[in-house]
């Protein structure tokens, strides 16, 4: 599992440092993401401990944002005020998203079918 | 009060340091996930959403200032960017099973993306949320760490962002059997991908429970869909504001 965490860490640190140095606009995270993802390519497998550690975070990817989420305590009067606003917003936005992925790709789908 | 004494000394010495967050952190989540198990992980039960009520609850019954709590949760917290790291683990078996899909993923990720994004926001805006509440719209279909990343570039709340960030999820997993049913979508890579794109961790999670090739995909897409939304979205949005 340290083996593991040891690999990703490495990975993140290698991506906060290109994020700072080169390429501010990308989160460091997310370029640590795309090097280790360009790495398994490359090498053409996942190792075990990798695998493991990977599947455990997610599995409980939720924890992480608990910290942040209860920040929610500092926007609460705010929130109350327009509550309808939120949640319309989050509604439609979900159904919207869902659906319309949904329905692109089973245009393509039928056009891949039809050639 | 010399009974009370001792007590009120340990008190002082465990929220003085970073244990008392972490473990109200670690153990509401735990109650809550042990819960969301039982309900057969129905995603109405969210674990995430749980731990939140119930460690808010906590910290406004003790009169506890929301950093303080944060200096020792951000132990947790820290975790999210190596979390985001191992996204890359899915991704990669996603491409394996690919075969050709890639270019309508890319495209239905994009355009799907591009419609929550604007109704969010749209929505939002027109019934007269104020500016924080509107900002944080932008990337709430992304997963949390990515979304938090992306919240902190373009100078909207990382907090509210990431509870927009959770209800979403939870919306998505829950409407998602419904809206695929509706509009007649039975394939499961269809499904799989567009509950990964629209409800992130979620949706995966709800997606691995009813089939294995859409949990698949809908990790895939939400790899994907976090990627293209950290490159895409700070520029989008500057150009916006311009």
């Amino acid at each position: 599992m340290i083996d593991g965490l040891v690999q990703l860490f490495i990975w993140q640190g290698l991506g906060e440092l290109v994020s700072k140095l080169l390429l501010p606009n990308i989160p460091g995270p997310v370029l640590g993401l795309l090097f280790l993802l360009a790495f398994l390519l490359i090498k053409g497998e996942v190792n075990q401990p990798l695998a493991m550690v990977a599947d455990g975070f997610r599995q409980h990817l939720g924890l992480l944002f608990v910290p942040a989420s209860v920040g929610v305590i500092l926007f609460l009067p705010d929130l109350k005020t327009h509550a309808f606003a939120v949640s319309m917003a989050l509604l439609v936005s979900v159904v919207l998203t869902i659906a319309v992925t949904a329905l692109v790709l089973k245009f393509f789908a039928k056009a891949q079918q039809d050639e | 009060m010399n009974e009370r004494l001792p007590i009120a000394e340990i008190w002082v010495y465990l929220s003085g340091s970073p244990l008392f967050a972490l473990i109200l952190t670690l153990a509401t989540y735990q109650w809550g996930y042990l819960l969301y198990v039982r309900a057969n992980r129905n995603p109405v039960v969210n674990p995430v959403a749980i731990s939140v009520l119930l460690a808010t609850l906590t910290i406004y019954m003790l009169d506890m200032p929301y950093e303080k709590y944060f200096e020792g949760a951000q132990f947790v917290h820290f975790l999210l960017g190596t979390a985001t790291v191992a996204l890359a683990i899915p991704i990669y078996r996603g491409f394996k099973n690919l075969k050709g899909k890639i270019l309508a993923m890319l495209a239905a990720l994009v355009v799907g993306s591009a419609c929550g994004i604007a109704s969010a926001v749209g929505i939002a805006s027109m019934l007269g949320a104020g500016d924080s509440i509107v900002g944080s719209m932008y990337a709430k279909s992304v997963t949390a760490p990515i979304a938090m990343g992306i919240a902190e570039r373009i100078q909207v709340s990382p907090t509210l962002t990431a509870v927009f960030t959770v209800i979403t999820g939870m919306l998505g997993a829950i409407l998602a059997p419904f809206i695929m049913n509706f509009i007649k979508i039975k394939p499961w890579w269809i499904r799989g991908t567009a509950i990964g794109v629209g409800a992130h961790g979620l949706g995966i999670t709800r997606a691995f429970s009813v089939n294995e090739e859409a949990g698949t995909y809908a990790s895939m897409a939400m790899g994907l869909n976090g990627v293209l939304s950290a490159i895409l979205l700070p520029v989008v949005v500057s150009y916006l504001r311009a």
